[in-house]
């Protein structure tokens, strides 16, 4: 946390700057969907539940985030400074993951105000009493995604670039995750398969909780999805770490 | 400006056979943009299930929207993309000494020193795409096409501008990747037609943040009657982003202070 809070400029971008002005895009969007399709309600929700739900969602999408720390744990394996950390006590993972999660942490705290002020401004419907909650899930979903993001990395072992497939990684996301638009506006085949995955729960039904879009059925289906999604990502991460470490030679640094 | 065409051919060459050299980098920078493309065209189609109309434009139109924001974004990964990404990592390992030594345009150098080959594919998804979405419209004139040869490079040179103004924050504050990312929020505006802003949004995304100069611009030409006045706009817009970002290196330079030494 501390090295992060050196770069104070990037710090502060990153928790205020950046999600002030996302939300204002989100916001600016959808005023504009609204008024150029010329409808009260999409999908049976009105304007009102879709900007909850554009500032919710770039709020949660910046908060599960990974590139930074994937890039940085990939530039480790690549230059084989990570040879410096594979002495240490404690493994790669917790190294990063630990830092992570206290960014992400120090990040919520700040940046929570900028979807919290907009809501207060634009009278927005939310549920507070799923507030936290959702928070909780968004945070268990966060050891999945960097777990993933871990697995992404340690393919810097056996590739030479992966700077590609963190982008890749990072579209599918993108678009599994309703960070581009609701799942809900999908046919509701798809929307339910999107939800039967662990991605959902960085945006769509951490937001959709709080918003009111729906329940506690597909709250509960969240936190499944990411049990499962943590154990099958986790498994995958000690295997491809295995692997890489058994033929990295530790000549980059 | 012999001496730099000649530069960036031998830059081009250069960047084809290193990245052939990575196959598998080659293959996924395709998948990527394919994610990507999916991806908008899975949102549009997904809105305009609910609504017939988005601002102005019906799905036809929306469609010729995103060939062009495809073909574009093309030019501008396969030029640029690569070169402002890094640029932030190059201050701060001390690679730009080297740079700055060269007896050449140090932002040319910065800007356009590595391409990226592999989009070439993706470029021909997106030509055909907005070849595709084009013959859907049922009185589209062909002709209208010779627009696009200065309105497309007018889009790229201003995307190009302030995005390199954006990236060049790296020489001054070191480490900026979040203010990088923040460049791809507002990009998003240009995501999205134009004709669905408000009207002071419109003229702030094709003036003081020219992502609507993308595709916004040059769809309007080729799906309804030439506007002059939007034609000239681009072209002074795109002039003004080029001459503000070399002002902007200039002074951004006086801060580096050479990491590596």
């Amino acid at each position: 946390m501390l090295t992060n809070l050196e770069y104070r400029l990037n710090f502060l971008t990153d928790a205020v700057l950046q999600p002030a002005v996302t939300s204002m895009i989100e916001v600016t969007l959808w005023f504009a969907l609204f008024a150029g399709a010329g409808v009260a309600e999409i999908n049976g929700f009105g304007l009102n539940a879709y900007l909850a739900y554009a500032i919710w969602s770039a709020f949660m999408a910046r908060l599960t985030s990974t590139w930074m720390y994937e890039f940085r744990m990939a530039e480790e394996i690549d230059s084989g400074s990570i040879n410096s950390l594979l002495t240490r006590p404690f493994s790669f993972f917790e190294y990063y993951m630990s830092q992570f999660m206290g960014y992400k942490t120090i990040t919520t705290v700040v940046s929570l105000l900028v979807p919290l002020l907009t809501c207060w401004i634009f009278d927005l419907t939310i549920i507070w009493d799923r507030l936290l909650p959702a928070l909780a899930l968004v945070f268990y979903y966060l050891l999945v995604v960097q777990t993933l993001s871990f697995i992404v990395a340690t393919l810097a072992f056996y590739l030479n670039r992966i700077h590609a497939l963190t982008v890749a990684k990072n579209m599918g996301l993108w678009l599994l995750s309703g960070e581009l638009v609701p799942l809900d506006l999908f046919p509701e085949g798809i929307k339910n398969a999107l939800t039967w995955l662990p991605f959902a729960n960085a945006v769509y039904i951490p937001v959709g909780y709080m918003t009111g879009r729906f329940g506690p059925d597909l709250f509960l289906r969240g936190w499944i999805t990411a049990t499962y999604g943590l154990i099958f990502f986790g498994l995958l991460a000690v295997l491809s770490w295995k692997r890489g470490v058994a033929r990295y030679a530790g000549t980059g640094a | 400006m012999m001496k730099y065409l000649r530069l960036y051919k031998a830059f081009m060459i250069a960047s084809l056979k290193a990245d052939l050299e990575y196959r598998m980098n080659f293959v996924s920078r395709i998948v990527t943009d394919i994610f990507w493309y999916v991806a908008q065209i899975v949102t549009f189609e997904a809105l305009f299930l609910h609504t017939d109309k988005l601002g102005s434009w019906n799905l036809a139109q929306t469609r010729v929207f995103l060939g062009l924001l495809f073909v574009v974004d093309a030019f501008y990964m396969i030029m640029l993309s690569e070169n402002l990404d890094k640029m932030s990592d190059r201050v701060r390992k001390g690679e730009m000494d080297l740079l700055l030594a060269k007896p050449v345009n140090s932002q040319f150098m910065m800007s356009l020193q590595r391409a990226n080959t592999a989009i070439f594919g993706n470029l021909v998804m997106g030509l055909a795409w907005l070849i595709w979405s084009l013959s859907q419209l049922p009185d589209f004139s062909w002709p209208r096409l010779f627009w696009l040869i200065v309105l497309v490079p007018c889009g790229l040179i201003a995307l190009y501008g302030i995005r390199f103004m954006i990236s060049a924050t790296a020489v001054i504050f070191t480490r900026s990747e979040n203010l990088q990312y923040m460049w791809y929020q507002l990009y998003r505006l240009g995501m999205r037609p134009d004709s669905i802003y408000a009207p002071w949004l419109k003229f702030l995304v094709v003036t003081l943040l020219p992502v609507g100069l993308i595709a916004s611009v040059p769809s309007r030409f080729l799906l309804g009657p030439p506007d002059l006045g939007a034609f000239a706009l681009a072209v002074f817009v795109a002039g003004a982003f080029l001459w503000m970002s070399q002002r902007f290196w200039k002074y951004a330079l006086t801060f580096y202070t050479s990491a590596s030494s």
